[in-house]
Formats: C-alpha cells, structure tokens, sequence
C-alpha cells in the first residue's frame, strides 16, 4: 500500500517495482550476489590450473626457447602410462602405501582417542605430545628422520644395538620394500595425531547415557566398546578413512628427502613420479596425465566425503 | 598535564604517518635517478658449498664490491640449494618467467639450449687460452660455446692415509685389480673400504654417472655416432661388474641409501671408509677439525685405472647466458672477472673449489694449500667424458635404476647393462 507524503514523494514511490519473489528468495539472491566475486575467483584459481592440466595431459608439451610449444595427442600419454612399468610400478606402491597408511593410522588413532578419552589419560601433556608430530613442518619432519634412519649415524641403529637387538648396523632404506614400509611407518607417526583428534571429538559426542545403560544391562568393556562405542563412531570412521586416504595420494615430501624415489625406484609414488616426469625429465603433458590420474583419484574420494558428512548435516538439524 | 602530548589522537598519529610516508616518497624519488643509472645483472647459481660465486661464496669480496663500483653495476643473486637448481630453471624457462642474466649449469646444456645463448667466444683471448681446451667441451653444442666451465671439477681418488698404512698398503690403488684388493683388506674393525653414494640414480654425481667414470676405463663410450646407445658391451658389464664386486669385498652397505655426495662425504670424514672417489672441493672441508676427524690423513690420486687406463667424468660446473640477458657485455665481463685470476686462486684457497685458468693451478701457493690440484690436473689428461645430452637426466634414471637393481643383487651386470640399454634406447628414439 503506497505511503502518501506532503511532499509528493508519492508518485515516485508508488511507480517503484514491487519486489519479487518470496522474503527468502531475495535473501538468497542477494547472497549469491556477495558471494559471487568470491566464487569467480575461486572458480578461476581452482578451476584454471585443472582445466589446463586436463588439457595438457592430452597433449605432448615441449619447452623450447623458453616458451611451451604444445601439440594434441589425444589420449596417448595415458597408454603410454598404463603400459609403462615405472608408472604402474608407481601406482602399486601408491595403492599399497595408501592401503598401509589407512589402516594403520585409523587404528593407532582410534587406540589414541580411546587412551585420550578414558580418564587415565586425560592429562593436558599427553594431548602435547600427541599433537607434536603434527605440529612439525613436513620437511623438517622428513630431514629428522633422515638422520634418524641414517645407517651409520642413525639414532635407531644406536639405540638396537645399545639393546643388543642387533650386531651390525641396518640400512634401513637401503632395499625397496624396507624403505617404502619405513616411509609408511614415518608418515603414520605425522598423521597419527590428527586423525586421533578426529576420533576424540567423536567420541566425545557419544552420550554418556548410553554407556550407562549398556552398563545396567551387564555389558562389558569390550561389548561397550562394540556396540555403544563403534556405532557412534562410524560416520567419523568413514570421515577418516575417506580423509586419509587423500592425504595420502599426496605424500611428496617424505619420498623428497629421504629416499629420492631410490632404491630401484622402490619408493616412487605416483606424486613423486609426476614431479619427476614434469621437471626432471621436462616432459610436462605426460607429468599433468599423472597428476591427473591423482587428481581423478582425489575427486571421487572428495564426493565420498562430501557424501558422507550430508546425513550428520540432517541429524544434526 | 597536556594528555594530547602523551597520547597522540588517532587523527595526528595517521597524520604523522602520512607525512613519514611522503617524505619517504620524496627521498625515494630522489634517489632514484643515481639508482637508475646502475645496471642490475640477475645471477642464478647455487648455494656454497656447492661452486658459488664471490659474494655469494665468502671469498673475493672486496673484489667484488670494486667490480660493481667500477661498472656502476648491482649483481642480484638468486642461490638455491644444488638438487633444486635443475626444476627451478627448468619451471622458470618453462613458464618464461626467468629474467636471469646469468645462469649456472651443470651438464644441462643441450637440455636448456633454446633458452641461452652462446657467448663464450667474446671472452678476452688470455682468459680462454689460459684455460684447458678440454673444458669447452660440455658446453659446446653446434660448435657454438654456450657456457664457460669455473671449476676444474673431476672425479679423483680420495683415501685415508692411515687405514694404508695400518694395513701395509704402500701408495693409492692403480688399477682395478689394486682397488679390489685395497677394499678388502680396509674393511676391517667397524670400517669399510669403499664408500659412495648410490642413493640416487640420476644426474651427475647419481649412481650412472659413477659407472661412466668405470665405463670409460673399461674402454667403452655410452653412444655410436649416430646418437645411440652403445655400452651393451663388455665394457659397460665390466664396469658395472667391478661396482658389484667392490659392493661385495666392502662398499659401506649404507652407499645404496645415501642420496648426494655430502652423505657418503661425511663417512670418509668420519673416519669409517677408507676410499671414495670424490669432486676436488672435498680436500678443504677434510682439513677442518669441525668437519673432518681425518685432518692431515687425506690422500688423494688418479681413479684406478681399468683395462684402458684411468677415466673420470667432468662436474661442468659453467656460467652460461640466457636469452634474455639485459646487458651481453657486461655479463661477458662479470664472467670474465669471475675467470680472472685474482678471483680464482681466492675461490681456489678459500672455498676449495679448484680453478679453471692453468696459470692459477700452477700457482704454488695454490698448489701447496691444495695437493689434490696436481692430481686433478693429470686427471684431466685422461678421458673425462659426462656424456650429457638434451635428455641426460632421464637417461641416468634408467640408466642408474637397473644399476641400482644389480647393486642390490637383484639382477647381474649382464642383465642390467641389456635393461639399461633398452630403455635408453627407447628414450633416443621417443625424443628424436
């Protein structure tokens, strides 16, 4: 109803537009329009680089006098890949690092949240030490436990042999699958932490009354454990596992430093492989058809995890 | 009390501000003209104690600052850690991104032609005559020379004086035979009697590069004239066979793990192996107490010779040009003053890098505070071949995984030299 003025602001006001949709629709509408510049440059910093990178993945990448010369090839950069023994050996090691890493980073979690959440462990210090391997800078990480593995100054050779555990000193990283199973075991030792928080939070948001029930109904510790504790935990298991599973396909860092891919390119991951390919051996298309692989292989453990927190989202509400 | 005057409002401090800001834009500008008339050079190199620069290296200092006054000129360094240098040009040229002037190289010549240029030519004639003809070699593509080698850098012999002498061995092994003989019988008491570092494959100072110094002794080459591989042979078994057999009679089994020459370095130093081959720097960190618990019982002489006399493979450590050098002429003459002799016996006496220029390997004081320079400079009258091509890197790779391979006893030298063959083959004929 239009508001009449002395001034006769009445017309003007009477002719504006009436706005439309529903109160909630322009709400909406207007935060898509804060939103939007945000959106657009994410879109051209994310989207960009994987747009290209799919682009040049099918095609052969040449540097030449300090300027790219690009030619299409269809998809043969991904036959030659699948018929190249580096690449699948590479992509072995990538599955059986990942398969490695999971399993043993979600159980010395769960066993650290547990420890963490029982009252015997609910000292501030032990939360201090649990986050310190998380806390260290990735290389600096992988530099500390060069030194640590080093066969003839290493800590853990002087500290076997101290113990008698052994006569000569150990090359830790001196045969393929010694090193990749040490290169797993450091990075287990890095992921530990968070992913123990993880677990901690869930735990915590298991009702206590539930674990009094099952008490008054005679259950023990281990049937709490299994049917009060693992039930609560299973979105944030999936949550975990999902996670850490990408981070995994990741790992650089520690092949990096420690073992540069050798011995026998017994440590070459997949994230290695493509660095290698890219800027040791410049040969850029095939590098991005590798890190594309990683990047497919990422995208649909990102829409599982996607998918897995939508149902918290529900119950949450 | 006057608060205004102990606590400045917001409005005077931001006002103050302003000012200090628009002084500073004043004096700014009015630097700028003196500033503009200075040429700025962009240099690329690595950081000590690989071969680096002075003023970057602490050596020639004061040399250096005259140089830039003299030339109303301000050298920008950009110095990274040795194993980076390679990706950070490659992505630099790649990406054309790189405004260096002047770039170091080591071996990657052919693989970085398109983005430098040769120069070498317009240095003064008394610099390049005084320097061994053989150096130009790495770094001449076409017959056009790309680059100017700073270093006299070979792969030599480097042993510890004591373990000989505690296990009667007069003198340095001098031929294969010697060699073997040596490491057995210095691998004794906790110690091994050879020691490298077959941690990484590829590039020189990766594990091929090593078997190309035992290749060459053996009498083979890596390529035909036709830019093939030829070293399937028994020269290159051969070569291989006596890395086997040096693993088996003592090698630090801990050589299959040490990735960069400074690990397997630091286990001579410490007085753990007893033999090495090693790049010339070497001798002066081994005569400082901090670093070396081998002071004053280094030995060093000519790599064992093979059944075709000794061999060695070349570090190429040489300044080159880039495309987009702003000022040829004076980079030109940087690089010369580089060369110059004044700045190469510093860099020889006080960084242990040795000269390239004769007349300063013939220095006495030079040659007295580094005796490994005598025994570099007959090195160098033998082959010295790196064999670097356009696709060294992923050559070595290959080259150096199936070496890796028969180290670990998975494979024979037989078996790893026809591996080896095939994929560098493979790799020649994909790049051609």
């Amino acid at each position: 109803m239009p508001i009449i003025r002395q001034d006769g602001a009445v017309a003007a006001r009477a002719e504006a537009p009436a706005p439309t949709g529903t109160f909630e629709q322009r709400r909406r509408r207007v935060g898509l329009f804060f939103v939007g510049p945000a959106l657009i440059a994410l879109a051209l910093i994310l989207g960009y680089p994987i747009v290209r990178s799919l682009l040049m993945g099918m095609q052969n990448v040449h540097l030449a006098g300090g300027h790219i010369k690009l030619h299409w090839i269809g998809w043969a950069n991904y036959d030659y890949l699948f018929q190249d023994s580096g690449f699948l050996l590479a992509l072995r090691n990538t599955i059986l690092f990942s398969f490695g890493e999971v399993a043993l980073v979600c159980l010395l979690g769960l066993g650290a949240a547990l420890l963490l959440n029982h009252r015997f462990g609910r000292f501030g210090i032990l939360r201090v030490f649990l986050i310190i391997p998380w806390a260290i800078a990735p290389v600096a990480n992988a530099v500390l436990w060069k030194w640590i593995l080093n066969a003839n100054y290493g800590v853990l050779n002087a500290i076997l042999k101290s113990l008698g555990l052994i006569d000569h000193y150990v090359v830790w990283l001196g045969s393929p699958m010694r090193a990749l199973s040490l290169l797993l075991i450091v990075d287990v030792w890095k992921s530990v932490p968070f992913i123990a928080l993880l677990f901690l939070a869930g735990l915590q948001r298991i009702p206590k009354i539930l674990y009094r029930a099952a008490k008054l109904d005679g259950a023990n510790a281990w049937n709490q454990f299994r049917f009060v504790t693992m039930p609560g935990l299973r979105t944030t298991i999936a949550i975990a596992v999902v996670l850490q599973t990408i981070w995994s396909l990741r790992v650089f860092d520690l092949v990096f430093v420690l073992t540069h891919g050798g011995p026998a390119d017994g440590t070459v991951l997949l994230n290695f492989l493509a660095y290698r390919v890219t800027f040791n051996f410049l040969n850029l298309g095939r590098g991005a058809a590798i890190a594309n692989i990683i990047f497919a292989m990422s995208f649909v453990l990102a829409i599982l995890y996607v998918w897995l927190l939508q149902p918290r989202r529900r119950l949450s509400s | 009390m006057n608060h205004a005057l102990r606590y400045p409002s917001r409005r005077g401090f931001m006002g103050g501000a302003a000012g200090l800001a628009a002084l500073g834009i004043t004096l700014g500008a009015g630097t700028r003209p003196s500033a503009a008339a200075e040429t700025m050079l962009d240099v690329f190199a690595p950081l000590p104690p690989d071969p680096s620069p002075p003023g970057a290296a602490k050596f020639s200092e004061a040399a250096f600052q005259a140089w830039q006054q003299a030339h109303n000129a301000r050298v920008k360094y950009e110095l990274l850690a040795w194993p980076q240098l390679h990706d950070r040009m490659a992505t630099a040229f790649a990406s054309g991104s790189s405004d260096w002037d002047l770039v170091y190289m080591c071996g990657w010549v052919p693989e970085f032609l398109d983005s430098i240029v040769p120069y070498a030519d317009k240095l003064p004639a008394a610099t390049v005559s005084d320097m061994p003809a053989s150096s130009f070699k790495t770094v001449t593509v076409g017959g056009n020379r790309y680059g100017a080698v700073f270093t006299l850098s070979l792969l030599t012999l480097f042993y510890n004086t004591e373990h000989l002498e505690i296990a009667g061995l007069k003198g340095p092994p001098q031929t294969w035979d010697d060699l073997k003989r040596y490491t057995k019988e210095l691998t004794r008491d906790g110690r091994y009697g050879w020691v490298l570092d077959y941690g990484d494959s590829a590039g020189i100072g990766g594990t091929a590069s090593y078997w190309m110094c035992f290749l060459q002794q053996a009498g083979g080459k890596m390529y035909a004239e036709d830019g093939m591989p030829v070293f399937n042979n028994d020269a290159g078994v051969d070569a291989l066979q006596i890395m086997l057999d040096l693993m088996k009679l003592g090698t630090d089994p801990g050589s299959i793990s040490y990735s960069g020459i400074n690990d397997a370095t630091n286990v001579l130093l410490s007085g753990r192996a007893s033999m090495m081959m090693n790049w010339p720097y070497m001798w002066k960190p081994a005569q400082d107490p901090k670093q070396s618990k081998i002071v004053g019982k280094l030995g060093g002489a000519m790599l064992p010779a093979g059944p075709a006399g000794t061999a060695s493979i070349d570090g190429t450590d040489a300044w080159t040009m880039t495309k987009h050098c702003k000022n040829t002429a004076l980079a030109t003459n940087l690089v010369d003053f580089y060369l110059s002799p004044e700045v190469q016996k510093r860099q020889a006496l006080d960084t242990g890098w040795l000269p390239i220029r004769l007349s300063v390997l013939a220095d006495p004081e030079v040659q007295k505070a580094l005796p490994n320079a005598a025994v570099v400079l007959e090195q160098a009258k033998h082959p010295y071949d790196s064999f670097v091509t356009a696709n060294y890197n992923q050559i070595t790779q290959a080259l150096g995984t199936e070496i890796q391979k028969a180290l670990q006893g998975k494979q024979s030298a037989k078996q790893a030299m026809a591996a080896a063959h095939d994929q560098v083959a493979s790799i020649i004929k994909q790049n051609q």
